[in-house]
């Protein structure tokens, strides 16, 4: 049997497999080394930044739900000097495609970023973070409002030469609308999903669990809404998708494969088992195998036809 | 590593009420790991694959054999997670992510006051193994709310390693009435047993080390606290547990509980926790 072809284009990227891991679950690439072979990932994408450095949100930053886990780390990075001084020289030398992640209070916070972000940094692409509260426009979200996620991704896209993947917060009520918006911006690809907004409260305490009051739920637990956005906006939207949301198993990333996801991002499930990028490729490849298939190609979207 | 540890021996720990128990691992991580240094350890009825609970659970470790290759961990049922912990039966193969984090640090040649607060004593008998093994001279100060719990939680091991033991409950059943933190002053404040030069490891509610902190500082003792978080990864890449220290240049900064701890140096931690 021939094997299978894993290769992936994704926003004029070439990614070796369509295995990611998402944005603030894999710090920069150096956390996981010894437990998964970053050369055996299509690639990873680095923790958030900031213009500048931030401390975050104090603790509890975690809690634990069923079959889930609410963060509020608070957007806790080194900032953009820092991390060009001390995080970019190890970053190009990681042997796998390295997608950087950004987030603003402003537009002018993007566009900052998005200026010092080029091919020539040794990223293969920008990830736009657009779930944070627009500081300049009372607090609205970036990702809840389609005028302005398509006015940071034009204003990224201006700025940039990487491509422009659009991270999509699940905390509206029409992700085809976002989706849209985005791709009018110029978005080269989009990230389907960022966390859902949620709360625990301690009933011993009776107050809430997370500092910060509420977090952003991640996990299994979220999988069926994000395989329903993939699904609705692959059907809407004619651009790649990296489809993420609770993918723990290989047969989680099959399900986003035929909603529609070009690729895969792995994010808390890694926390669960942190060999899980490579049991889910071999998973992937068993389950082509066993139907004939000869590239991972052949699966994206597949259940929407006939 | 991550790797396959099996259950050789686990049991309850002392009296059924203080819902404690010992678990033995056998496997890899014993030939590499430190006193202070933990675990995270999957959580999972082994009949059945479940995403509920979803994350391990951290677990300090209370022993390590490299000689038999077996770490054993000593924890308190408190929650969903141990709960199902507790259910593994000896011959089943539990997914441990470890050796973790940076552990103890054992003095050359000063005298070594190990003060624990509760279940805080568990991690401080491997280190207290070390550092008589080094011939070291080991003293431990520890407090709990009753008889039945130090009794419970190991109290003839230590007894067993020949080296003074300071011990206070809360009820006065056992030791000296009161808190553990009253007889460490009493002994950092007696000519006799603080001529020579002393480091302190403590480990106990957050309160407790904070106090005890407080105490070396005003004795210019050095001491090392093992905090604890609500942990995430384990490994320092979601910055789920971090903590707030203070810096040579006065600056406060996060350093990963998982990472970069749970060992600190007492006199950086911020104990405030609004920062």
């Amino acid at each position: 049997m021939s094997p299978v072809d894993f290769t992936t284009q994704l926003a004029g990227i070439t990614l070796r497999n369509p295995i990611l891991t998402c944005s603030g679950t894999y710090g920069f690439g150096e956390e996981y080394t010894a437990y998964c072979p970053l050369e055996a990932l299509g690639g990873i994408t680095l923790k958030g930044i900031t213009p500048l450095p931030r401390l975050g949100n104090p603790v509890p930053r975690l809690a634990e739900t069923p079959a889930g886990l609410l963060n509020a780390v608070g957007l806790e990075n080194p900032g953009l000097e820092e991390f060009i001084k001390s995080y970019l020289p190890k970053v190009r030398k990681l042997p796998t495609a390295a997608i950087a992640n950004i987030s603003g209070f402003s537009l002018e916070d993007y566009v900052q970023l998005a200026k010092v972000l080029q091919k020539d940094s040794g990223l293969a692409a920008l990830e736009v973070n657009i779930s944070c509260p627009n500081v300049k426009h009372g607090g609205m979200h970036f990702g809840t409002d389609p005028q302005s996620a398509q006015e940071v991704i034009a204003a990224v896209k201006a700025e940039t030469d990487l491509p422009v993947i659009a991270k999509l917060s699940p905390n509206v009520t029409d992700i085809v609308g976002m989706a849209r918006a985005v791709q009018l911006g110029g978005a080269d690809a989009l990230s389907l999903i960022n966390t859902l907004l949620g709360m625990q409260i301690d009933i011993n305490q009776q107050r809430p669990v997370l500092a910060n009051t509420f977090g952003g739920l991640s996990g299994p637990a979220i999988k069926p809404v994000a395989v329903r956005m993939v699904w609705q906006v692959f059907q809407a939207v004619d651009l790649p998708i990296i489809g993420m949301g609770g993918i723990t198993t290989w047969q989680d990333a099959v399900e986003f494969l035929l909603a529609g996801a070009t690729a895969v991002s792995i994010g808390t499930g890694n926390f669960v088992n942190p060999q899980a990028p490579l049991e889910i490729l071999q998973g992937i490849q068993d389950y082509c195998e066993q139907r004939g298939l000869t590239s991972v190609r052949d699966l994206v979207g597949l259940a929407h036809k006939g | 590593m991550l790797t396959e540890e099996q259950v050789v021996l686990h049991e309850r720990l002392g009296d059924e009420e203080q819902r404690l128990r010992r678990l033995v691992l056998k496997g890899p991580i014993a030939q590499t790991a430190k006193a202070g240094q933990f675990v995270a350890i999957q959580v999972q009825d082994s009949s059945i694959s479940s995403f509920d609970p979803l994350l391990r659970r951290p677990i300090s470790l209370a022993e390590i054999s490299s000689e038999r290759d077996e770490i054993t961990l000593l924890y308190r049922i408190q929650g969903r997670g141990t709960e199902i912990l507790a259910r593994a039966k000896c011959g089943d193969k539990l997914s441990v992510m470890g050796p973790l984090g940076q552990g103890f640090s054992i003095p050359k040649e000063e005298e070594l006051w190990l003060i624990a607060g509760g279940i805080g004593i568990f991690p401080l008998y491997p280190l207290a193994q070390s550092a008589l093994t080094q011939g070291l001279t080991v003293r431990i100060f520890w407090g709990g709310e009753n008889q039945s719990f130090l009794e419970s939680a190991g109290l003839s091991s230590w007894q067993a390693l020949g080296i003074p033991i300071y011990l206070s409950t809360l009820d006065g059943s056992l030791g000296q009435k009161g808190l553990v933190t009253e007889q460490v002053l009493e002994q950092l404040g007696n000519p006799l047993t603080s001529g020579s030069q002393i480091r302190v490891a403590t480990c106990g509610p957050k309160k407790m080390m904070q106090a005890v902190t407080e105490l070396c500082k005003s004795f210019r003792v050095p001491v090392e606290v093992s905090l604890e978080e609500r942990m995430g990864c384990a490994v320092g890449a979601c910055l789920g547990c971090v903590c707030t220290l203070i810096d040579e240049a006065g600056a406060l900064i996060h350093k990963k509980v998982c990472q970069d701890g749970p060992v600190f140096r007492g006199e950086e931690v911020i104990w405030d926790e609004s920062c």
